[in-house]
């Protein structure tokens, strides 16, 4: 299932080289009953770009899928949490931007916005030394951030050249 | 036309009661940054001496993520000879501060949290009845501290408060010292998504101690009192809106009869509308 994902994002992301964000799945803690989850969903839903928002209470896990062109940043998510008192934890990206920096250190920028991350293999890496300069679909986790802050390294599962 | 216009001009309960906690009991919930919350509703005592009907709102809106403002107007209705209580509001307009200065959340669903709150109680444009209506009044101040787990399952709650009014034409009323402890469960079944109703019942243990009555400079004789209470509540919440209904007995009774007559049973219903902030910013 969460290759057929993959594969329908990456044939998303191949219309064009912008990069933006994609999806979003963050698990938040703290959430014990609707009215939370109603505030969490109104504040994401108020964030300009994003298209849908779902909350499972059971699992904690905060779904976003975004509009194609947005310029969101990972920190309005983040801001979106913590101001209805929760926490947020590691969030499953599917993030489309540029291949920065070298074969030893590359990074994502994420043109559009000012979200730049440090590429770093969840399991085993890759060689991404022919994707530097070029558009791409990440797959990966933005680990946990303190409260404020937005983590700098993206733990990528799959790194795709968009087309 | 008139059974809206009840709700409008009402207000509720206590300062507790507000949108998604407990209705007689401390609790430790505050308003999202940017939330507001209008609860309004009816609360009632009922005894020996009389019964007394409480109406009233309350408005509070959440400045900082753990810090909320809120604004609680009642009206009186029934001349029930009845003992102070700060668990159930009377007449006094209320204004105050709840700030959550513990928010522990660590794992999915759970929340360990602490909120302390300060509150100006003034008297508004309503006299009590029996006793307390025969002092000149002034404005007080009201301090709860509260302390809890919440989860999708259960939900425990320890709170206490103290109210002191100052002294006005020799009269003043009593120190009020209230406490609860509440438990809440919600079943597996209701455990359910954001849009769909959400109910969860609670077990609600109250207990207040009030000091003597000072009238014209003396102790007015056997007004000091003492009771505790017990009973079941129950929340239902569909998205913004929620609807709260509970009752209690008297487990204690410590209370002059000849002073306050004998009072058998406390209920109130509340509803809430929460008013989500939509968050709205670019970069």
């Amino acid at each position: 299932m969460r290759k057929l994902v993959t594969a329908g994002l990456i044939g998303m992301c191949t219309l064009a080289a912008q990069g933006e964000y994609v999806q979003i799945n963050m698990t938040v803690f703290g959430m014990d009953c609707p009215p939370c989850a109603y505030a969490i969903r109104s504040s994401m839903r108020g964030i300009r770009g994003v298209e849908a928002v779902n909350v499972d209470l059971n699992t904690g896990l905060v779904s976003v899928k975004l509009t194609t062109g947005n310029n969101v940043e990972m920190r309005q998510f983040n801001d979106a949490v913590e101001k209805n008192g929760f926490v947020h934890q590691s969030s499953d990206v599917w993030v489309r931007g540029t291949v920065s920096g070298s074969a030893q250190a590359p990074f994502l920028d994420v043109t559009g916005t000012r979200d730049r991350y440090a590429l770093a293999p969840l399991a085993s890496g890759m060689d991404l030394s022919r994707l530097i300069g070029k558009a791409v679909l990440v797959e990966g986790i933005v680990p946990q951030s303190a409260r404020g802050k937005v983590a700098d390294v993206l733990r990528y599962k799959t790194v795709a050249e968009a087309r | 036309m008139k059974f809206l216009s009840f709700w409008i001009c009402a207000i509720a309960l206590t300062a507790h009661a507000a949108d998604h906690g407990p209705l007689f009991s401390y609790a430790t919930p505050v308003n999202a940054e940017g939330e507001l919350s209008f609860d309004t509703g009816v609360f009632g005592r009922y005894g020996s001496a009389g019964t007394q009907f409480s109406t009233g709102s309350q408005v509070g809106y959440g400045v900082k993520p753990h810090v909320t403002v809120s604004a609680f107007l009642p009206a009186m209705f029934g001349s029930g000879k009845l003992p102070e209580s700060r668990i159930i509001s009377g007449s006094e307009w209320t204004a105050g501060t709840s700030w959550r200065f513990l928010d522990s959340s660590k794992s999915v669903g759970r929340r360990l949290e602490s909120t302390a709150s300060l509150a100006v109680v003034v008297p508004g444009p309503q006299s009590a009845t029996g006793v307390l209506g025969e002092l000149h009044r002034a404005p007080g101040v009201e301090g709860t501290l509260s302390v809890g787990v919440a989860s999708r399952s259960h939900y425990l709650w320890l709170g206490g408060g103290y109210t002191r009014f100052a002294e006005v034409s020799n009269d003043r009323r009593p120190d009020t010292i209230s406490w609860s402890a509440t438990y809440g469960y919600r079943p597996s079944k209701l455990r359910r998504g954001l849009n769909e109703w959400d109910y969860r019942g609670f077990a609600e243990l109250t207990g207040e101690h009030s000091g003597n009555v000072v009238k014209s400079g003396a102790i007015v004789p056997e007004s000091s009192s003492t009771t505790l209470w017990l009973g079941p509540s129950i929340l239902a919440i569909f998205k913004e809106f929620a609807i709260e209904g509970g009752v209690q007995g008297p487990l204690f009774r410590d209370v002059s009869e000849s002073v306050y007559g004998r009072e058998r049973i406390r209920f109130a219903i509340n509803l809430s509308y929460l008013k989500y902030s939509s968050h709205r910013d670019s970069h």
